[in-house]
């Protein structure tokens, strides 16, 4: 009864099923594709027929990658005729189109294929920039494309040639996925690669890359200095030998080199100086007072110097101290330097103020034409007695229980 | 017989010529004349659409009655926006004059009076600083028309006539849509007592005099009125709600929830004189002599209700001074008014009694009474005193804004609209500094967006509405809260797109500098163009709050159906009116026979009073600003000529006994550049006489210095000798440095990137677009000090080309959850040299008093941090470093000369051993533990300037920090130029010498720290 019953029902089923088809096998017959191609050129004239039988003048609904368009027929001795509009048969690729009827589907498609004629060659490289040694690489990828930019078939030809210094190089690659690429390596020199390419007899515009020097090796530091006398005026220049990668190239103009300069007292002072075709120059003012320096100087991770040793001899040995009457006016000076000229102006003078061992306050002055004088204000420093400590160049004179009046 | 008043037509010819001359000089440079011009070249642009992207991140212009902007807008359309604004600007004064005139005839019964009134209106100086120097024009279009409605309401009330109230309603409407705070409170100060008024005067018809009057009569009246009065009420506040109804919406939608702005007419006028004088004492001009007779007139029987109202507003108007105005209004709306619109108020209706006053003084009774009292020549005397004092007061107020600018120099906008239009510049925001009220001219005419604004009220992002500041254009004028909200939007620009800034004040350029700006180009009108690099345009879809079609239908229509409306009613009624009828009001004139001897007396008295006053106040000015009076006031005066550059004026200060000359005074000033000469301005300066005798005194000056990066405090010591009576101050030592050499020269490698090859609009025209420089993040921690956070590290260029590096930090929980995002600020070397290494923190700032709004604090501190709370505990960060290719400010010739160490502090010296003037340098000092573990950095700006091949001293305190607690120093998420950090430092150095240079760290002898770096960086003001 159970089996009956099946057999009854898959039966139904094919008698429904029959009902639809035919219905449907009516419908198509009054319109059918008469276009048998389904490959075209790009930009040549396409056209889609349909056999029709009565007069219904359906749409076309057609569809690329660049969009979507729907098309009016015109009707001529019963065949229904659509022009395909500028818009999709320039453009290369698949076209799905579907006749618009009430009922049914009319379905199909047909692929435009690119015209095999390079127009441009649509080039992008980078990066612009890349670093000499040969690990790092600019890549140039190259798509050929036709008239209306379509790109052309895979398998396409194209050359890409580059030159460095003499060297010129040519290899043909065949396009993949619509393109060609090829990676560029650095070579060990820095530089400037130009690249160009080529597919079917038609060349690109030139495109370059440049090759910058590698990370800089290890180098040397020298000075120059008008004397060797610590007057804390002139000033000492350090050079960097030239720095150069480890290919030989000089590095990039415009590098950071950084001096350090260890002093006696345990200090570290830093200049700097960005090279110039591989030479960093720093300056540094000469130290007021005697002093050793250790100069070394790096590039920080990358290279660093030797050690350079610098002395500079004191000026002054000693110095004049007077007093005014009233103990009000200090003259320090004359301030003689090594030639026993007076000391250019600008040596700082300082003069610290204690009373009771506690110090009031401090006072800086600079030299001119060798001497530095202080006033003491009596409004700040009544009438008592003080300490004074005097400091110049180094050398420090202590006045004990002064008396101001 | 009607008979023209030629009262009137003089006063609307004098208003006319007076005023239509003068506004094209004055109206432009009022603080809200050019805020209405833009608004009406939205409407120009954009009649109906209510959203404007220009400001802020875009507003509604809901915000605002649109009827003066929609005027400016079609007047646009005939001869563009400034001839609509001058034309409203005239409708403006006919509107006013008029006005005043119907409202004093009202008021006296009297056309003779109103006349007076009106001429007196003309140049009445709370409307000339209204107009000419604030240039609040719906304002005073509101309130003209406002007095124009009082007549139509007294008739309506009194006759019961329809076409009284279609005329008064249909004004009311205007005004509302012209200005929406005028009708509301003219309500209750103007409509309320003429109310009281009718009242009065129907009382009076009925009892036939007004002493007659009872309390009863008069409640009877009101009784019988009020059904008029109460359908006058709910006919006016339906007009009132429902002409600008968008407008009720809007701010029900977007209610003002903004920290107050700070304004002048709520000062303590007594405290602040300036504020004192600006709104209260101009605004009341010659009528301050009047108050006796005006209080007098208008506490009688039928003005009585005037009385009450113009003594509430007097109050009202005196802001601060005493705490009444805030009782009264309340808190809120204390200080959300602005109380100087109660003292126009008053003025106002004081108007028709000045008239009263003059009338009766030139051919009335107090004519008769003063010249049978006090002669004739005494009459003439004290009326030329009293015109002298109006002219006075007139030409005062309008040269006001002459001798003491509100707004800088008036700017050219043409280049700023090129460059904008330019290379697709207006495709990010830009912000202008130091345009004052201009930037809202140059919003009007350029297409590009603006970060900035000058509506406050529309402020929308929490950036700004949280701080008392009108707009970051002026921040420096609004210390800590202006500075504090300018720098978050300099240090994450890409979260605004904002990547230019016109500045048209140096003061900001330090901020910009510091903050990883660069100087673009200087336009020809000297405007200043800065560009931030690494920042994304504007997305092409902005968000907006839309609201339906039908607000906008109604906002775009009403106000100038309601004009048409008003018009065509009373151009009918006026017609009407000059033809037949004599209004009613007219039959209430007062015969003005017996001036009461009492109040002359008072007058005089009174007079006297603000005599001695005046006196006083000038006397005070005097020993105040006289600079040698005391060592006090040569110190001040000294101080405040530094600060404004009166390089002359301190001159003659300074000994004379001294020798110096004035050009070798002003040749020691201009050699010194740097944060506190050319940067600060004077915020508080304290002075103390330490000692004095006769002829000397030393004084302890205590200065507070507000500069764009930080407050300085400086204690100087200055010397002061007393010659010939008068204070003098003893010169300071100069620095007699002296270089060795006259001429040097250095070699420097310059870059320039030219940007597009060739001359095109493609947006990336790819081969042009420069690689980034790699960069290499060499280390990088969070850490914790105070309960708040900072990443710290270094960072390195190790491309072959210098680099603009932005640094932006993240910080997540264990849960990868995002707590907080900011960008380095000043503790980073923005650019790089190719292998440069600056080390760098970033603190997580938060958005400023967010949460707790009254705890602002008062005094200023330009570099006030507000750390981010946190409500879960950072336990992650991610770095993306982004580099781009720049050319500018690579200036790297600052060594360090000189280092003395101490427990406590770092003294040292910087030799600038380049060819240009360092305007301040700054230290970057990272902190090492014994480890060598970079630990912290912290930075310090030198106050003054380094000159070419010259030494400064500087010192430097240790921190005192607890111990820093490193959470995390984890590489794996930093990333650069979208890349990982890892692989490009793998692929680019390979051979990396880890910590090569920690053996040169500088030890110390401090507890926690035992090593420091410090690292140089420079502003160079004024590139060669």
């Amino acid at each position: 009864m159970k089996i009956k019953f099946t057999y009854l029902f898959i039966f139904g089923l094919l008698f429904i099923s029959a009902i639809n088809s035919f219905k449907k096998s009516d419908n198509i017959d009054n319109f059918q594709l008469l276009t048998t191609e389904t490959e075209f050129v790009a930009d040549t004239k396409i056209e889609l027929n349909f056999s029709s039988i009565n007069e219904k003048l359906p749409k076309l609904y057609l569809s690329n990658s660049y969009g979507t368009t729907i098309l009016k027929p015109n009707l001529l001795n019963g065949v229904l005729n659509f022009q395909l509009p500028e818009s999709i048969s320039k453009k290369t690729g698949i076209v799905t189109w579907k006749l618009l009827l009430d009922t049914v589907k009319l379905t199909g498609s047909f692929n435009i294929n690119p015209k095999q004629e390079v127009s441009t060659l649509e080039t992008y490289i980078g990066p612009p920039s890349i670093v000499a040694g040969g690990t790092d690489f600019s890549m140039i990828v190259i798509i050929p494309t036709d008239l209306f930019d379509n790109p052309l078939l895979d398998n396409t030809e194209v050359n890409v040639r580059h030159l460095f210094l003499k060297d010129l190089s040519n290899k043909a690659h065949f396009t993949k996925n619509r393109f060609a690429y090829q990676n560029i390596y650095s070579p060990a020199l820095s530089g400037r690669i130009l690249v160009s390419s080529e597919s079917l007899n038609k060349n690109s515009k030139e495109y370059d890359v440049n090759v910058l020097p590698a990370i800089p090796n290890d180098f040397t530091i020298s000075y120059k200095r008008n004397h060797a006398f610590a007057d804390g005026n002139q000033v000492t220049s350090f050079f960097t030998s030239t720095i150069k990668d480890q290919y030989g190239n000089i590095v990039s103009d415009g590098t950071y080199v950084e001096y350090f300069i260890r002093t006696d007292s345990n200090v570290i002072l830093k200049t700097s100086g960005t090279t110039i075709r591989g030479v960093a120059t720093a300056k540094m003012i000469h130290p007021d007072h005697e002093e050793n320096w250790i100069v070394k100087a790096f590039i920080e991770g990358m290279a660093e110097s030797n050690v350079l040793e610098l002395m500079y001899e004191p000026v002054i040995s000693d110095f004049e101290i007077s007093f005014s009457e009233n103990k009000r006016i200090i003259t320090i000076g004359p301030l003689k330097s090594f030639m026993s000229q007076l000391i250019p102006d600008g040596i700082e003078v300082k003069i610290s103020i204690y009373q009771n061992d506690s110090k009031m306050s401090t006072i800086t002055k600079s030299s001119f034409e060798g001497f530095a004088i202080f006033k003491l204000n009596a409004n700040t420093f009544p009438n008592d007695t003080y300490t004074l400590k005097i400091e110049a160049v180094g050398i420090e004179k202590t006045f004990r229980n002064l008396k101001l009046w | 017989m009607y008979k023209t008043n030629k009262y009137l037509v003089t006063a609307l010819l004098i208003g006319l010529v007076f005023h239509g001359t003068s506004m094209f000089f004055t109206l432009e440079s009022t603080y809200d004349a050019l805020i209405h011009l833009f608004f009406g070249n939205h409407y120009a642009e954009s009649w109906f659409e209510p959203w404007n992207f220009k400001w802020y991140t875009g507003f509604s212009v809901m915000g605002y009655p649109p009827l003066v902007h929609q005027a400016i807008a079609l007047l646009s359309f005939i001869g563009g926006l400034k001839f609509g604004l001058f034309t409203v600007g005239f409708i403006g004064v006919i509107l006013f004059i008029t006005g005043v005139y119907r409202f004093s005839a009202l008021l006296t019964g009297n056309k003779t009076v109103a006349g007076y009134a009106s001429i007196l209106a003309v140049f009445s100086s709370s409307f000339l600083e209204t107009f000419h120097l604030f240039g609040q024009l719906p304002s005073i279009i509101g309130v003209s028309v406002l007095l124009h409605a009082l007549p139509e309401i007294y008739l309506w009330i009194k006759t019961a006539k329809y076409r009284y109230l279609c005329t008064s309603l249909s004004l009311i409407a205007v005004t509302v849509t012209s200005h929406h705070v005028t009708p509301i409170f003219g309500m209750v100060f103007f409509i309320f007592p003429l109310i009281g008024m009718t009242i009065m005067d129907v009382s009076r018809e009925k009892v036939g005099s007004m002493k007659a009057i009872t309390f009863k009569i008069f409640l009877g009246t009101f009784l019988k009125l009020l059904k008029r009065i109460i359908s006058f009420g709910l006919f006016s506040l339906v007009i009132i709600v429902g002409s600008i109804l968008p407008y009720w919406i809007n701010s029900k939608n977007n209610p003002i929830t903004q920290v107050p702005i700070p304004h002048g007419s709520r000062d303590n006028f007594l405290e602040i004189t300036s504020s004192g004088l600006v709104f209260f004492l101009i605004p009341w001009g010659v009528l301050l002599i009047l108050i006796p007779y005006i209080f007098y007139r208008y506490f009688s029987k039928r003005y009585l209700f005037f009385g009450l109202s113009i003594t509430l507003l007097t109050i009202l108007g005196t802001g601060g001074t005493t705490p009444i105005p805030r009782w009264i209004l309340g808190e809120t709306a204390f200080n959300i008014l602005t109380l100087d619109r109660f003292t126009l108020w008053a003025s106002i209706l004081s108007l028709p009694l000045f008239g009263e006053f003059v009338y009766r003084f030139v051919n009335g009774d107090l004519k008769t009474l003063i010249q049978t009292k006090f002669g004739t020549i005494y009459y003439r005397l004290i009326g030329g005193i009293l015109a002298g004092l109006f002219i006075f007061m007139t030409i005062f107020t309008m040269s006001l804004g002459y001798f003491r600018p509100s707004q800088p120099q008036k700017l050219k906008m043409l280049p700023i609209i090129n460059f904008l239009n330019q290379d697709q510049h207006d495709q990010w925001r830009y912000m202008t500094l130091g345009f004052g009220d201009q930037m809202a001219w140059l919003s009007a005419q350029t297409n590009a967006l603006s970060i900035d604004g000058n509506y406050h009220s529309a402020r929308r992002l929490p950036e700004l509405t949280t701080r008392p500041i009108e707009r970051l254009e002026n921040s420096k004028f609004k210390g800590l809260e202006g500075i504090g909200s300018l720098q978050q939007f300099l240090t994450i620009p890409e979260k605004y797109n904002l990547k230019y800034i016109f500045s048209n004040d140096k003061f900001y350029d330090p901020i910009l500098f510091f903050s990883g700006w660069q100087r673009l180009q200087q336009l020809e009108n000297g405007v200043q163009v800065w560009e931030k690099l690494n920042v994304p345009p504007i997305p092409a879809i902005l968000p907006k709050d839309d609201v339906p079609k039908w607000q906008k239908i109604l906002w775009g229509t009403i106000p100038f159906l309601a004009v048409i409306i008003a018009f065509i009613l009373n151009l009918n009624l006026l017609w009407f009116r000059t033809l037949k009828l004599i209004p009613d009001y007219l039959n209430f004139q007062e015969s003005y026979s017996k001036f009461s001897n009492r109040i002359l007396k008072v007058t005089h008295l009174w007079s006297i009073g603000l005599l001695i006053f005046v006196i006083y106040g000038i006397y005070n000015f005097y020993i105040k600003n006289y600079s040698h009076h005391s060592p006090e006031n040569a110190i001040m005066a000294y101080y405040n000529a530094l600060d404004f550059k009166e390089y002359e004026k301190a001159y003659e200060l300074i000994n004379p006994q001294s020798n110096l000359s004035l050009a070798q005074y002003m040749l020691e000033i201009s050699v010194t550049d740097g944060l506190m000469s050319s940067y600060a301005k004077l915020d508080v300066i304290e002075s103390f006489v330490t000692s004095q005798s006769d002829s000397l005194a030393s004084v302890k000056v205590n200065t507070k210095w507000i500069t764009p990066l930080e407050k300085i405090i400086k204690t100087d010591y200055k010397s002061l000798v007393k010659l010939n009576g008068k204070w003098y101050i003893q010169p300071e030592d100069l620095d007699l440095d002296l270089p060795p050499d006259q001429l040097y020269s250095s070699n420097q490698t310059n870059y320039f990137n030219q940007g597009r090859r060739r001359i095109t609009t493609e947006q990336t025209y790819h081969e042009d677009i420069l690689k980034q420089p790699v960069l290499e993040i060499l280390s990088a921690k969070l850490v914790k000090y105070d309960n708040s956070y900072a990443l710290i590290g270094e960072v390195q260029n190790i491309d072959n080309v210098p680099a603009d590096v932005v640094l932006k930090g993240t910080l997540f929980n264990n849960e990868n959850k995002e707590l907080a995002t900011y960008n380095a600020k000043y503790h980073i070397k923005h650019k790089l040299m190719p292998k440069e290494v600056s080390s760098f923190k970033i603190n997580f700032e938060g958005i400023a008093w967010s949460k707790t709004q009254d705890s602002i604090p008062k005094t200023f501190n330009p570099d006030e941090f507000t750390p981010v709370e946190f409500d879960q505990q950072p336990t992650k960060f991610n770095l993306h470093v982004a580099g781009n290719v720049s050319g500018s400010d690579l200036y790297k010739d600052i060594t360090l000369s000189n280092l003395n160490i101490s427990s406590l502090s770092i003294k040292g010296k910087l030799f600038n051993s380049g060819l240009e003037e360092i305007t301040i340098p700054q230290l970057l000092i990272s902190y090492y533990d014994e480890n060598k573990n970079l630990v912290w950095v912290d930075h310090q700006f030198i106050e003054e300037g380094i000159r070419q091949q010259r030494q400064i001293a500087f010192e430097y305190f240790l921190l005192n920090k607890d111990r820093i607690l490193v959470i995390s120093d984890d590489l794996t998420n930093c990333f650069v130029n979208g890349l990982p950090n890892e692989s490009i430092s793998n692929k680019l150095v390979p051979t990396r010498i880890i910590n090569q240079t920690h053996a040169v760290l500088q030890p110390i002898s401090h507890i926690e720290y035992k090593f420091i770096k410090i690292e140089l960086n420079s502003y160079i003001g004024n590139p060669n």
